[in-house]
């Protein structure tokens, strides 16, 4: 067993720090107050080559590995990327992309897999709906075979990049008598008839990332747009957990990395008392925890994300532990990091309360953690 | 990176299971005649070997370890203190002759090591060692008290850590020297038969070939507190093996209202809860064995990450463990019960979680000794 990086690999994720340092984290905290998703650095993402980061270059993209692009997931987070940012990202590259790139025909995937990696389309995908979440396939909306189209009826929630995509996997039933065999996966264009966006939603945290409603009513569209074949919807949903369990995971770790140097920082700064505040055991030990879990989140995310780099198939177990753990266990250190600033921490000019509210979410998207609790029980 | 472990390290796994399965072991009992042919059997696997190359053995070594912890925390503590701690010492710093008188018969099992480090706290962080030697002619006389001595009765020697010539050193005394007294065994909260008692040298005279000394004693100290520290990792992850898969197979086996109890969410997820904290420190400590042979400058913090996260894993694994057992858990004896009184010692020894936290605080801060 052995845990190294390749010199490449380091030479690389230096660049993509230094890149998010220079040009997305100035921008992240005032997008964040506004609720903006900032096209700017995402055209800057694309340019920089880390949009289409795994995909071949054929098509675009750099032919890196995924142990690579986890790391310049993690790179940018710990650079000031903020998770909203990067979740934009994630939903655009692997939900969206990915799922494209791997089911769809050679035309379609010449037709959108080189506009994802530039950033000329924005991708989403649309799986949960208002009554259907961790439970996918009692989704309700339809998919009707009628000639040479198919008839799109219902809709998505809480879709990231909603508002904002130029296109969308959409997964529908194409039997509604049948669970997860009934679900089949489409590809749907902005501006197709009969499909249109809510506005962005309200959210706690990740609010760089528009997320909105997707409404399907009557929405027509070809035939040829269906990904694989009828009924192969589930499957390919499910493919997208090796993304979210490795690359899309890899930014909380940045983001751990980059409340570390926010609160050392602060803590040789602060002088409370006659001293810096680095000289208590009370911050020192916040520091300790802060560290603990990045390290241990590390773990877990290169373990999924070097197996598939192996060709292996996704260790479901390892997957779920990962997820539950860097779910569940990333609050507290996230409110030492808070707390450590004192009533800084609770201040938005410090970027920490940012990473705190953001951090809400591992626990529930991309699978909830008692989904995957579920999951491991189940298992074991 | 590679996160599987080799052919070679999976046969010694393999091996070590079935010696482990053949030994006699009742109840987590470890007496001497248990540990000497225990430690012979393991050292046929190459277990004890583990760790005293420069081969690069640590992910393997803390999985062996935990296959051994799992089967019974006192042996194990009593084998690992002899192989890896007072094994490691003399491979590192001992003489030719030392390691000629030593190692070769520790590493066939036939002879016992421990050491005695801690004096009036199980720690030695802030109070410099009392115990000294002085020289004496040819010989070494050596004055002190040590407690916390794992197998100090039962060890054919006894490495006591002290100062001589006001520097670092190790004494080597054999069992039974005169003006060394062993204390009884403490009763103890874990680790029941691991022999930890006190020791006390009245002018105790070793030749000086049965020293080891000119060491560095900051040096000396943090090398002896991490090899301490790699083992209470391994016996950790061993602890929630074992309360782990006595959950498990309870939860599976045992029904309430017409199904297992696994089936339950409560049990489940608590089962899954408690899985992803045994693998989590799994992976810890095998990156942070793996740092330490490639002598990485973070090597030192990510291991005390690994022993606080191990070693507090391991008491809420094993508690969570009792309560799954319900009424089964609280009658004795039991892998849960025995793990969650035992896991109290790793937090405690080695490099107590406290000071463990301040010294991986100073290491963010980019402090430096």
């Amino acid at each position: 067993m052995e845990f190294a990086f390749s010199r490449e690999q380091l030479m690389f994720k230096k660049e993509v720090l230094n890149f998010a340092k220079k040009e997305i984290a100035p921008r992240a905290q005032e997008h964040d107050l506004k609720g903006e998703f900032d096209l700017e650095s995402f055209k800057k993402m694309a340019d920089f080559g880390i949009l289409g980061l795994h995909f071949p270059e054929e098509y675009g993209g750099s032919g890196a590995g995924v142990i690579t692009t986890a790391l310049a997931g993690e790179a940018l987070a710990e650079g000031g990327a903020d998770s909203g940012f990067l979740l934009a990202y994630g939903a655009h590259t692997f939900l969206c992309g990915d799922t494209i790139f791997r089911n769809a025909t050679e035309e379609q995937r010449k037709k959108y897999i080189p506009k994802i990696c530039s950033g000329e389309m924005i991708g989403c995908m649309g799986v949960t709906e208002p009554d259907a979440g961790s439970d996918m396939a009692s989704m309700k909306t339809t998919a009707e075979k009628a000639g040479g189209k198919y008839i799109l009826n219902g809709s998505k929630m809480f879709i990231t990049n909603g508002p904002i995509a130029d296109v969308a996997v959409v997964y529908a039933k194409t039997d509604p008598t049948a669970r997860h065999a009934g679900v089949s996966a489409f590809i749907v264009e902005k501006g197709t008839p009969g499909f249109s966006a809510g506005p962005p939603l309200k959210k706690m945290g990740v609010r760089t990332s528009l997320t909105s409603e997707l409404i399907f009513a009557n929405c027509e569209i070809p035939a040829e747009n269906l990904l694989g074949k009828e009924g192969d919807g589930f499957k390919m949903a499910s493919q997208t957990v090796e993304w979210d369990r490795s690359v899309l995971l890899a930014p909380t770790v940045g983001s751990v990395a980059y409340l570390i140097n926010k609160c050392s920082r602060y803590a040789k700064d602060r002088i409370q008392f006659d001293r810096p505040i680095a000289e208590y055991q009370a911050i020192k030990r916040k520091l300790a925890e802060l560290k603990i879990f990045e390290e241990a989140a590390r773990s877990l995310v290169y373990r999924i994300a070097w197996a598939k780099d192996q060709g292996q198939p996704l260790n479901h177990l390892y997957a779920s532990v990962a997820k539950l753990y860097i779910g569940d266990w990333n609050m507290a250190p996230m409110n030492d990091a808070v707390t450590l600033h004192g009533g800084y921490g609770y201040c938005q000019e410090y970027d920490v309360e940012r990473v705190f509210r953001d951090g809400r979410l591992a626990a529930i998207g991309g699978g909830t953690s008692d989904i995957q609790r579920m999951i491991i029980s189940r298992m074991i | 990176m590679q996160y599987e472990f080799s052919q070679q390290s999976n046969e010694l796994f393999e091996a070590l299971e079935s010696a482990i399965s053949n030994l006699d072991i009742k109840d987590g009992q470890a007496d001497d005649a248990l540990l000497r042919s225990a430690a012979a059997s393991l050292a046929s696997t190459g277990y004890l070997n583990l760790g005293l190359s420069e081969a690069g053995e640590s992910p393997a070594m803390f999985r062996a370890m935990e296959a051994a912890a799992a089967a019974s925390p006192s042996l194990y503590l009593k084998l690992e203190v002899s192989a890896r701690v007072f094994g490691r010492a003399v491979a590192q710093w001992g003489s030719d002759w030392q390691k000629e008188k030593i190692l070769s018969p520790l590493l066939f099992g036939e002879l016992l090591g421990t050491l005695a480090l801690s004096e009036k706290a199980l720690n030695v962080e802030n109070d410099p060692l009392q115990t000294m030697g002085e020289k004496n002619g040819d010989a070494v006389v050596v004055n002190g008290r040590k407690q916390f001595v794992v197998n100090g009765a039962g060890a054919d020697c006894i490495a006591v850590a002290g100062t001589l010539d006001g520097q670092g050193a190790l004494f080597l005394i054999p069992k039974g020297a005169k003006g060394m007294e062993m204390g009884p065994p403490i009763s103890a909260l874990g680790y029941e038969s691991a022999g930890i008692c006190s020791l006390e040298l009245k002018d105790c005279a070793v030749s000086e070939a049965q020293v080891i000394s000119g060491l560095k004693m900051d040096d000396m100290l943090d090398m002896l507190r991490f090899w301490e520290n790699q083992v209470l990792i391994g016996a950790s992850l061993g602890l929630m093996k074992a309360s782990f898969e006595e959950a498990r197979v309870y939860a599976k086996s045992h029904k309430t209202g017409g199904r297992p109890i696994i089936a339950y969410q409560e049990v489940g997820f608590r089962l899954s809860d408690m899985l992803t904290l045994h693998q989590t420190a799994q992976l810890l400590a095998y990156r942070a064995g793996w740092m330490a042979d490639a002598k990485d400058k973070e090597a030192q913090a990510l291991t005390l990450c690994a022993k606080v996260f191990a070693t507090e894993a391991s008491e809420k694994v094993s508690s969570d463990a009792l309560k799954i057992l319900g009424a089964k858990g609280f009658s004795t004896p039991n892998p849960a019960e025995s793990g969650f009184r035992s896991s109290k010692y790793g937090q405690i020894a080695g490099t107590s979680t406290e000071i463990s936290r301040m010294k991986i605080g100073d290491a963010v801060l980019g402090k430096r000794k």
